[in-house]
């Protein structure tokens, strides 16, 4: 047998739950498969449980085998053996993986096998390995370094020992979208040459089917779909994975509509005997519900758990008119106007001079990576923090200096502009209730344009009944909604949203994204919509502004800045989002 | 000094803590001898069997009778109806200590930490010299020095043990500052009052109910230390940490009279704390986890 | 931010706290209900000559500030002035009862590191098991132990009905041992919850989980991962634990009567003898401060964020 990892049966059960639920793998010497999910999946689980390092009360049962050799059930003196040497696990956390106590040397000394000389040449060509150049990083300690170096560090550490197989779990989910590029690239660089296999765990589709050889879908604890990474982005054999990819955006074009799916991920344990995705399928059978569907090939390699072929979606509704951006009104000045914006924290310039503007109803994507300064400019333009210096012109109102407005504009400036914030888990008052939230930010609302909660509600898309649960019991993507209802409550002229979607799983992005739309269109509030998604940017904006290091470095037509970027800037952050895949089932 | 007393950890490791089989149990029994003192202390002389300042100097120290159920103390005087006249003392001093170390440290707990700036600055100076203070020592001098009653030791008590409180509200009131929930209320406009009360108060009902009981418990043991150390009572009081005091001499003679005060001090404390504990993981759980 | 200049900032505020506490220290001589003279006074006659002989002696016609700093640097110079009682230079009084509350304070100490750190750290290794259940719950009830309670039921049942420990005074390790027990207890439930929140947290974090992934001895990932790292947070304890010490000693010495300085502030206290009571109070702060001030130095020693200056 040719494979490297054979997994069977892996089913990890928290008390009498089930979590994973009888997945089966396989990694051949040389592969990279990808094994992707949204949260919940199991995931990242089934790769803790490869390593056999589940956390307790966690526990694996059924089969790993690494070049035939049982790993479930092993002693822990076994696998000592088996880690680092012949499997090791990258973790996701840049931040939090590494000993905040040791340097970068110390992290890669220690795990060098016992034989191998522990000298500063041989961690300096480890380090060399992973594309840092510096000698000096290995006298450094992890908070010293940025995001990107740690997770090199991480890199070079797990691979100190040599292992056959890397298992990278989201290795670069909390890094920038040109960092990413970057660690994709090195670790693609570094099996390749090494010609270790590679088990690449990801939420991201696009990742997936860029550097794997395989991939396999999972879904609630389970295999929905395995098969060539080329062949599923082709012809997916699952209607969940037809779904994703059409939920996707891309960034080469804007789709008409955003597909998204409805409902969210049900536990594994609800939906052990029956199709897990049964209950959001748009083409769901009696038969769906009872018995589990085995994987059944449907070509070569190619695998799903699905009965029936993937139907194509249905062509949009006669009625149904794509949604686009409002024309703006005629306006003698703009709802927006900020020049030479600079925020100074002590000796680091976060904004330093940004010019920017924005008409009634417009849509305007902020694109910029982290320490772009694209939240402070937003914490500025809401009042939450000072500029030190320039100008904000909202509606002609000065609110550069928000502590020196009179009661009066303070009224005016709050239904001009509300917010979205990024972390639908925070952004919601646990203690409160919806409702509670909802009337409160309506009290705020002039009272002519007061609306009762049912109708904030109703315009996300949310039941009336909705109003007397608390956050906890909500989705990540139902939260986003009624925090998008809480800010149009004042029926604000401006909505910023910052990062709206970047903590949402894919299938439930897309509905966010349409529902901003719809506002944007019925209501004819204006977007700015802070990003480091480029893909996401082109889907629901008009105009885009490039923010590096606190700096417009290029704006201009959203189309225009993506199709022909023109700093050196946005042309890598162009490259760096991964292609979307052209699949049938697609919209375009 | 109990621990609970000066040495409140300003780390909190509430949550993560596990589930104790039978906390129900635990919880019941706390509460039912909780509800047992409190009745003492609201009945009290009405139930007491003798006068509690009744000397019997003849009669002396005697253990338990018919007539005298705890015995008697060095000078005959009736060890139970002592300790039921003492409970009022006991109880009330440390209820408003506990009540105004919350208050007070609640809310320049929430103040500073929604607000910083100079008040905070300020506020966290002032706690870390009183945190440099062996507090109880500062309270022993204080009181013994300035002859200062029962009004002095409780305001004392209050701003010594305000700090901690303060510490604590503060840095989750930091926390909870930094989340979104609270940048969207500002956003939409709502006046900081309303913001600090009704936001993000609620959210730290937990954590303000244990400090209240924890309050209790260490003011219960700060006070009963000091009348144990017979500092600020006249001699003869009806006090149960006098009466330790007075009658640890007498464990071979009658044991009663100091063992019964210091068994009731801890079922106290301990009851007070397992309450304020139980709460606090029942508020807690209550607000739910978000998965 | 470079070590030295973290060292000088924690070296300067603890000399500012000292000075604070000197200040409120000599206040308390104001404080005194008859007045200054006649607590200085003692039990000696209040003649005229002897008044004026103590307001010269203490300057007490002079400004406040005037007499702060006199007195100041007295006790700079090691001159705390003379007990108003025993009529003995203060620092030879608080010399002869010293021996009695280090030996005290030194063996609760121990004993509470001895319970306090395994217990803490077995309780978090096995979270959620019965002996976590129990460690935990025997720490939340001890810690709402007052040491003189404690020490009064220790007394009885294994001095005076079970007759295995003398009842009261000093001497060798065996009497000092049911008064360090009593003293240790609420301590080291203290540091029991801080060390089983600590362990419990440095082993739920990814550089553990990291440190085992890359095959790492048993050993290497305790030591220099678990233990290094839950060693931070216990640390921050250790200040509280001193003065818990400081001031749980005072009762315990009462319980048992042992005469250390605990029981000499108690009677320095009831006979107003102002000189003792301000040198014992500045000892107890200058001990909780210093200890804190360790902390600190620790602290730059062990963890690289804080010798760079970084936020932890």
């Amino acid at each position: 047998m040719s494979e490297l990892l054979q997994v069977q049966g892996l089913t990890v059960t928290l008390g009498d739950r089930r979590i994973v639920d009888d997945v089966d793998l396989a990694v051949a010497a040389g592969e990279t498969v990808g094994l992707v999910g949204e949260s919940g999946s199991g995931k990242s689980l089934t790769a803790r449980a490869i390593a056999g390092l589940l956390p307790p009360p966690l526990l694996a049962h059924g089969s790993v085998r690494l070049s035939g050799a049982e790993l479930v059930g092993a002693r822990e003196k076994a696998l000592r053996q088996v880690r680092g040497r012949r499997v090791g696990l990258l973790m996701q956390d840049p931040f939090t993986q590494l000993n905040p106590l040791l340097t970068a040397g110390a992290h890669i000394a220690e795990s060098l096998p016992r034989g191998a000389g522990r000298d500063r040449a041989e961690i300096a060509r480890r380090l060399a390995e992973v594309g840092i150049d510096d000698p000096q990083v290995a006298r450094r300690y992890p908070f010293q370094l940025s995001g990107g170096m740690r997770q090199r560090v991480a890199i070079a550490a797990a691979l100190a020992g040599d292992p056959e197989l890397l298992i990278a779990d989201e290795p670069t989910t909390a890094l920038d979208a040109t960092v990413q590029h970057e660690i994709m690239r090195l670790l693609a660089g570094i099996q390749a040459a090494r010609g270790m296999s590679v088990l690449l765990i990801t939420h991201d589709l696009r990742v997936a089917f860029a550097l794997c050889d395989r991939v396999q879908v999972m879904y609630a604890g389970r295999v929905l779909e395995t098969g060539r990474g080329r062949a599923v982005a082709a012809a997916p054999g699952h209607p969940y994975t037809a779904g994703l990819i059409g939920a996707l955006p891309a960034v080469e074009r804007t789709a008409t509509r955003l597909v998204s799916i409805p409902g969210s991920v049900p536990r594994a344990a609800d939906v052990t005997d029956r199709c897990a995705f049964a209950d959001r399928c748009p083409q769901r059978q009696d038969d769906c519900l009872t018995g589990r569907p085995p994987l059944r090939e449907i070509a070569v390699a190619h695998r799903t758990a699905c009965r029936y072929p993937v139907q194509p979606p249905e062509p949009p509704a006669v009625d149904e008119q794509p949604v686009a951006a409002r024309p703006p009104k005629p306006s003698d000045r703009p709802l927006l106007l900020v020049e030479g914006l600079r925020k100074e924290y002590g000796k680091v310039t976060s904004l330093d001079g940004v010019d920017l503007s924005i008409a009634p109803g417009e849509r305007v994507a902020l694109v910029g990576e982290s320490g772009s300064g694209k939240t402070t400019l937003a914490r500025c333009l809401l009042g939450l923090v000072e500029a030190s210096g320039g100008r904000i012109l909202l509606d002609g109102t000065d609110t550069t200096r928000p502590r020196r407005l009179s009661a009066a504009q303070r009224r005016t400036v709050r239904t001009l502009v509300q917010c979205v914030f990024q972390d639908p888990s925070t952004s919601l008052n646990p203690a409160m209730t919806v409702g509670a939230i909802l009337a409160e930010a309506a009290g705020q609302a002039r009272p002519e344009d007061r609306l009762p909660v049912g109708e904030l509600l109703e315009l996300v898309g949310l039941p009336p009944a909705y109003s007397g649960l608390r956050p906890h019991r909500l989705s990540g993507g139902q939260k986003q909604r009624v925090a998008i209802a809480r800010a149009l409550a004042v029926r604000p002229a401006l909505l910023i949203c910052d990062e709206p979607t970047a903590s949402l799983d894919v299938s439930v992005q897309a509905h966010v994204l349409e529902l901003l739309r719809r506002v944007n269109n019925e209501l004819g509030t204006a977007l700015l919509f802070i990003t480091h998604d480029l893909a996401m940017a082109r889907q629901i904006t008009d105009r885009t502004i490039v923010l590096l290091h606190g700096r417009v470095v290029e704006a201009g037509d959203t189309e225009t800045v993506l199709d022909n970027p023109t700093h050196a800037y946005t042309r890598r952050l162009v490259a760096s989002v991964p292609p979307a895949p052209t699949g049938k089932t697609a919209h375009a | 000094m109990s621990a609970a007393t000066t040495t409140r950890p300003g780390v909190r490791e509430h949550g993560r803590r596990p589930r104790i089989a039978g906390g129900r149990v635990l919880t019941t029994t706390a509460l039912s001898a909780l509800a047992l003192i409190v009745l003492a202390a609201i009945l009290g002389d009405w139930a007491a069997p003798h006068d509690p300042a009744l000397q019997n100097v003849e009669l002396g120290p005697t253990g338990p009778s018919a007539t005298h159920l705890l015995g008697t103390d060095d000078l005959g005087r009736d060890v139970l109806s002592r300790l039921l006249a003492g409970t009022r003392t006991a109880l009330v001093a440390p209820v408003l200590i506990a009540l105004g170390t919350t208050l007070l440290g609640t809310t320049l707990g929430l103040l500073a930490g929604y607000h910083r700036g100079w008040p905070d600055a300020v506020l966290m100076r002032l706690s870390d010299l009183l945190y440099a203070l062996p507090g109880l020592l500062v309270l022993i001098v204080l009181v013994g020095v300035a002859g200062g009653g029962t009004t002095i030791a409780v305001l004392a008590l209050i701003v010594l043990n305000a700090p901690s409180d303060i510490r604590i509200i503060r840095s989750l009131a930091l926390g909870q500052r930094e989340l979104a929930y609270v940048d969207a209320a500002r956003t939409l406009g709502l006046p900081d009052r309303r913001i600090v009360f009704r936001h993000l108060l609620p959210n730290l009902a937990p954590t303000v109910t244990a400090n209240l009981l924890l309050s209790f418990v260490s003011a219960l043991v700060a006070l009963t230390g000091l009348s144990f150390l017979g500092i600020g009572l006249p001699a003869g009081t009806p006090d149960w940490g006098l009466m330790i005091q007075e009658n640890r001499t007498l464990l071979d003679l009658n044991p009663w009279a100091a063992v019964a005060p210091a068994l009731l001090i801890m079922i106290t404390a301990i009851a007070a704390t397992l309450l304020g504990d139980s709460i606090f993981e029942r508020l807690d759980a209550g607000k739910g986890v978000p998965e | 931010m470079n070590a030295a200049l973290l060292i000088a900032r924690r070296l300067v505020s603890a000399v500012v706290l000292l000075g604070v506490m000197s200040v409120l220290t000599y206040g308390l001589l104001s404080l005194s209900p008859d007045g200054p003279v006649q607590a200085l006074l003692g039990n000696r006659p209040s003649t005229p000559e002897t008044v004026a002989a103590i307001r010269a002696q203490y300057r007490l016609d002079e400004p406040f500030p005037v007499r702060y700093w006199h007195w100041l640097s007295d006790v700079l110079s090691g001159d705390f002035g003379s007990s108003v009682f025993a009529k003995q230079p203060v620092l030879t009084v608080i010399a002869e009862r010293l021996p009695v509350t280090a030996t005290l304070a030194g063996y609760a100490m121990v004993l509470t590191l001895l319970l306090g750190i395994p217990a803490g750290m077995a309780a978090g290794l096995r979270r959620g098991k019965l002996l976590d259940q129990g460690v935990t719950l025997v720490a939340l009830v001890a810690l709402s132990f007052p040491p003189f309670a404690l020490g009064l039921l220790l007394l009885y049942g294994f001095a005076v009905e079970l007759g295995w420990f003398p009842t009261y005074g000093g001497g060798d390790l065996w009497h000092y041992t049911l008064p360090a027990i009593a003293l240790s207890l609420g301590q080291a439930a203290v540091l029991i919850r801080q060390t089983r929140a600590a362990t419990l947290d440095v082993g739920a974090q990814d550089y553990v989980t990291f440190a085992r992934a890359r095959g790492l001895g048993r050993m290497r990932t305790w030591g220099s991962y678990s233990l290094r790292n839950a060693a931070l947070p216990v640390l921050t304890v250790a200040g509280l634990l001193a003065a818990a010490n400081l001031t749980g000693a005072v009762f315990v010495e009462q319980t048992f009567s042992l005469p250390g300085l605990g029981s000499l502030l108690v009677q320095a206290v009831n006979q107003k003898d102002i000189p003792l009571i301000q040198a014992l109070v500045l000892l107890g702060g200058a001990v909780v401060i210093g200890v804190n001030l360790l902390v600190d130095l620790i602290y730059l020693v062990v963890d690289p964020r804080v010798r760079h200056g970084a936020p932890a």
